[in-house]
């Protein structure tokens, strides 16, 4: 039997070990996290539908749990891929015809954009954080209050070059707008803010999903990029940012503040290119064999992409590759 | 004896020219002096300090005692062609005065001594004064065979990069390479036809004697001592437009900063002898980052110098200096590179403008109450880890504080003094000023070294004592009113930023601080030496890759310590290396508030 | 002159045609960096002058762009040099160069 070894159990490389299985193809995933899932664990509902992302997770598991010859390693890495051989971080070598890597992305460290004081004031949160509150089913300020008066600021740590992350992260500025809405419908009363540079709504249902957000939510755009936070005395945050629509600089207080932290290039890609030759992109990205032709293909034959490895991708799309990645190793290991 | 030949005529238009334009230049200089500088030379000079410009005219002027510490090669290589040029004349001179006795001997007749004197009558020293001249003339030309391998190989002398010259500097260059091997020449054909001469001299003119007849040489006599004369005569007439200006300059130089005379803000006629005592050597090249790290080498000093001597500095090579001070740290001749780069910008740039920031009136953001000011400086507003690090600090030291700006302030004004704009930043420091005075502090902190220079060396502050957090934290330290944990587990590594390092000359206290906390490892680059984190707010030119760039080179030699956090002790130097590190960087402040016991 | 009580409004639009944008285009060429602005405002945010004054940073170099010359130069005085601007610019732009070069092509000096 023909054997694939995918990196990463993200929601790309089950969905790739997925339709391998149902090729007759065994597969061996390799995930350094205790469990499979990856990001989307983390995830409350998926934009535009608000689906549950434990719904399709669940999905994708209950696929996996009945396909065949699927081995899966948790808490270990690769540390040297060839198309026939995988070394781990334990040390153990395993064989193979072909492999998938889908090792996905890093978040950016809010940290690192000192100025918006995350880790330094209460209440200054990510997408991310505040993913994981919707999850417990409850936002609340470090006071035990109710936020009044939130703001979302878009591009936190994309298309920034003081932070070295020159490219647009593309799926926060539909988080934004997706979480503004669950807020209004958690806090009808509060006010919500997003600020942001470009609002980028790519996808289908996107653009109607913003409309709705203005519309049916009442929630304000301001069209500026907020320079700082500070705390006020009154224990709230004050931000600044210039509306730029009306070309004067605003301030305001506000209970909380969302940062919609980008999507980094995987910590693990330089190590991809130094230990297995391949080749990462200036953004820092793996670079795929075609942008067009061969977007789940890497310069080594053998070697397939899936997921946000290659560039940041929502969910769907990294489904996508997850099966366009399956068959095209499949096409190979059987050529 | 008259002591002339015809071809002595080059040497004597030469040196005629040479004096009359170094002494024109010199008069006009210091007639164009200010008053008070004019009073502080009359003040200066029956004081002890004119002997000790004379013995640093002698160390550095003759030995080149500087260069010698930079790079030992250089060093003898300027060392030879000085002191022993000197020595030369000076032995020269006791030769003709033990032959003739202290009679007036023209210029020339000392020059040529050999010439109008083959066989002088002193046979008893004469021995003795021909191997002096033998060993002199070798000891000189040692130091133009240096030269010329210098050219051709500078690396091997330690410099990776030497200077791009000039077209005088080129014609002196070429006769000074000249003038040593002709007149060993010349002496040595002298020795051949008439006797005499000492080892080098003496043998090379044995040696003619046995492969060229009596004919040839004496055809050849008078053509090499012209060819002598021409060479002098070419590289005086020529120096006082070249880099070899300096060979002079830095004599009256010395004695003018003995007598504490210095560079200021604007431009002034002291300025010119600090940028004709330039010699051009070139070591200000090696350290500039901009060259190091960036591959641009048309800005540093010595060209920055070199263009405003020659009135031909653009904005463009004048802007493009981090004004880090490396260079100037291993400058020589001490040039202060900094205040005439600075003083170029704003003979440039400044504009009077009376209306300038008059919004500023009235302005009073400031919070709290207290003997000791908190001045965080604009870009601490960027990093509020370090603003909320102080207030703790003062809170566990139960110190009051008067926190200046908060909620926002008005610049320090070092930044538009940087670019040139002097008078109009003076309106900054005016305002700062008045609020300082306004709420009667005694003491004043922050957290930026950049502010930290202007408000000690133009605020004039009287009464109140300005401090950087590093030197404040360490006195509570030593005070007993901040206590702090230990840990040897903890390993940290400083990066010492321009402005308080080379600037204020705070190198201890910072050290000191992270070395009651925990272990701390040196980079490479440290103290004098260490490196700017790219982003100096002096540097109007570079762009943001640039920058990037620098601040990469410098976090990585941090991060290669080792150490698991870079400590600094400046917010813009914090954020470039942040850029840069893959270590976490933090704010001394911050390790010392998160360390509070 | 006369004080009429009233004026002659000028046309309030960037008229493009008419613009002489050779100044313009020296700026950019000096500073190609200052095309890449996207306009999101942190720096007219962060600014000093612009939280006092009616300063904009964004708003004069943009109109500078257009050829709209006049009262730029008055109005890049008001800015203090003080660079937060520049910590902050996601773009990487030389925020500082730019007021320098925009008085230096517009000023007198």
């Amino acid at each position: 039997m023909k054997h694939v070894i995918i990196i990463g159990g993200g929601i790309a490389g089950m969905q790739c070990a997925c339709t391998l299985a149902e090729k007759g193809i065994a597969t061996t995933i390799i995930e350094k996290d205790s469990d499979l899932g990856g990001k989307i664990r983390s995830w409350h509902v998926l934009f535009p539908t608000f689906t549950p992302a434990d719904q399709v997770l669940s999905a994708v598991r209950h696929r996996l749990a009945k396909a065949e010859s699927v081995t899966i390693k948790t808490g270990c890495e690769a540390v040297k891929i060839t198309p026939k051989c995988v070394t781990l971080s334990t040390g153990e070598e395993l064989t193979c015809d072909a492999v998938v890597i889908a090792t996905g992305f890093t978040l950016f460290d809010a940290r690192l954009k000192e100025e918006y004081g995350y880790g330094i004031y209460d209440n200054v949160v990510t997408s991310v954080d505040l993913e994981q509150m919707f999850n417990k089913g409850e936002v609340r300020l470090t006071s035990g209050l109710t936020p009044r008066r939130i703001a979302i600021l878009h591009c936190v740590g994309s298309r920034d070059e003081k932070v070295c992350q020159r490219h647009c992260s593309k799926v926060c500025c539909v988080t934004g707008v997706k979480q503004a809405i669950e807020l209004k419908k958690m806090f009808p009363a509060a006010d919500v803010f997003n600020f942001y540079m470009d609002i980028r709504m790519f996808g289908p249902g996107y653009e109607e999903m913003y409309r709705e957000a203005q519309l049916m939510h009442n929630v304000h755009f301001v069209r500026g990029r907020i320079s700082e936070v500070s705390p006020t005395i009154d224990g709230r945050l004050q931000i600044k940012a210039e509306d730029t629509l009306t070309g004067r600089p605003l301030k305001m207080g506000i209970d909380m503040l969302v940062l919609l932290i980008g999507m980094r290039s995987n910590d693990m890609n330089p190590t991809l290119e130094a230990e297995s030759g391949l080749k990462c992109q200036p953004s820092g990205f793996m670079q795929p064999k075609d942008s067009f032709l061969g977007n789940v293909e890497s310069p080594i034959e053998g070697i397939f992409y899936a997921g946000a490895v290659t560039a940041p991708k929502n969910i769907g799309e990294s489904i996508n590759e997850g099966t366009a990645a399956a068959l095209a190793a499949a096409e190979w290991i059987n050529k | 004896m008259t002591f002339f030949a015809k071809f002595c005529i080059p040497f004597i238009i030469g040196t005629v020219f040479l004096f009359a334009v170094v002494l024109i230049k010199y008069l006009t200089w210091l007639r164009d002096l200010p008053k008070s500088d004019l009073k502080l030379i009359i003040r200066g000079i029956p004081t002890p300090r004119t002997l000790a410009a004379v013995w640093e005219v002698v160390c550095e002027s003759l030995l080149h005692r500087r260069i010698f510490r930079v790079n030992p090669m250089l060093g003898y290589m300027h060392m030879s062609l000085a002191f022993g040029w000197f020595l030369l004349i000076a032995v020269g001179w006791i030769e003709t005065v033990a032959y003739l006795g202290l009679r007036w001997v023209p210029l020339q007749g000392h020059v040529f001594f050999k010439y109008f004197v083959p066989l002088n009558g002193i046979t008893e020293h004469k021995p003795l004064f021909d191997f002096a001249m033998d060993a002199l003339l070798l000891f000189v030309l040692s130091g133009v065979g240096l030269a010329w391998f210098k050219r051709m190989r500078s690396r091997a002398l330690g410099m990776k990069r030497t200077t791009k010259h000039i077209l005088f500097d080129r014609i002196a260059l070429s006769a000074l390479w000249c003038i040593f091997p002709v007149r060993l020449l010349a002496e040595s054909i002298t020795a051949a036809i008439y006797g005499g001469g000492s080892f080098l001299t003496g043998g090379i003119g044995s040696g003619l004697a046995s492969i060229m007849s009596v004919n040839t040489l004496t055809l050849l006599y008078e053509p090499i001592w012209w060819l002598y004369s021409i060479a002098l005569g070419t590289f005086f007439v020529a120096m006082p437009f070249s880099r070899y200006m300096h060979i002079f300059t830095e004599i009256p130089l010395i004695f003018l900063r003995h007598y504490r005379l210095k560079p200021e803000d604007k431009e002034k006629s002291y300025d010119n002898f600090e940028v004709e005592a330039c010699s051009r050597c070139g070591i200000c090249i090696d350290p500039c980052q901009l060259q190091l790290q960036l591959g641009i080498n048309d800005v540093q000093s010595v060209y920055f110098l070199r263009d405003r001597r020659y009135n031909m500095l653009q904005q463009k090579i004048a802007n493009n200096c981090l004004m880090c001070g490396r260079c100037e740290q291993t400058c020589p001749v001490g040039i202060n590179l900094n205040t005439l780069r600075l003083n170029s910008r704003t003979s440039m740039r400044n504009i009077p403008n009376e209306g300038r920031y008059n919004y500023l009136r009235g302005l009073d953001r400031s919070q709290g109450e207290g003997q000791v000011g908190y001045f965080a400086g604009c870009m601490t507003l960027l990093t509020p880890n370090t603003m909320t690090s102080m207030q703790r600090i003062f809170e566990a030291a139960h110190e009051k504080v008067w926190w200046a700006d908060k909620e926002g302030g008005v610049c320090c004004g070092r930044p538009l003094r940087l670019t040139g704009e002097t008078d109009s930043a003076q309106k900054m420091v005016d305002y700062n000023k008045a609020l300082f005075a306004k709420h009667n502090i005694t003491t004043l902190v922050t957290s930026c070294p950049i502010c930290l220079r202007v408000l000690r060396d133009e605020y004039n502050l009287e009464g109140i004592e300005v401090l950087h957090h590093s030197e404040y934290i360490l006195r509570l330290m030593r005070q007993g009113r901040l206590r702090v944990r230990y840990s040897s587990e903890l390993s940290f590594t400083y990066h010492d930023p321009c402005e308080l390092g080379r600037g204020s000359g705070i190198y201890d206290e910072p050290r000191a601080v992270i070395e009651a906390i925990g272990q701390l490892l040196e980079p490479e680059h440290n103290r004098k030496n260490a490196f700017c984190c790219g982003s100096s707010v002096a540097n109007t030119a570079i762009n943001d890759a640039q920058q990037l760039t620098i601040a990469q080179h410098v976090a990585a030699e941090l991060d290669s310590t080792g150490a698991e956090t870079v400590v600094t002790a400046c917010p813009q130097c914090k954020k470039a290396i942040v850029r840069g590190s893959k270590r976490q960087v933090m704010d001394l402040s911050e390790i010392v508030a998160q360390n509070l016991r | 002159m006369i004080n009429f009580g009233f004026s002659i409004s000028k046309p309030r639009t960037i008229d493009i045609d008419r613009n002489n944008l050779h100044k313009s285009n020296e700026i950019m060429h000096e500073m190609p960096e200052l095309q890449t602005c996207i306009g999101c405002g942190t720096c007219t945010a962060t600014c000093t002058a612009g939280n006092l004054t009616e300063f904009n940073f964004r708003k004069v170099h943009t109109l500078v762009r257009r050829g709209e010359y006049q009262g730029a130069y008055v109005e890049m005085n008001k800015c203090m040099l003080c660079g937060k601007c520049r910590l902050l610019c996601p773009r990487g732009i030389n925020t500082r160069g730019v007021v320098m070069l925009i008085k230096r092509k517009l000023g007198d000096f």
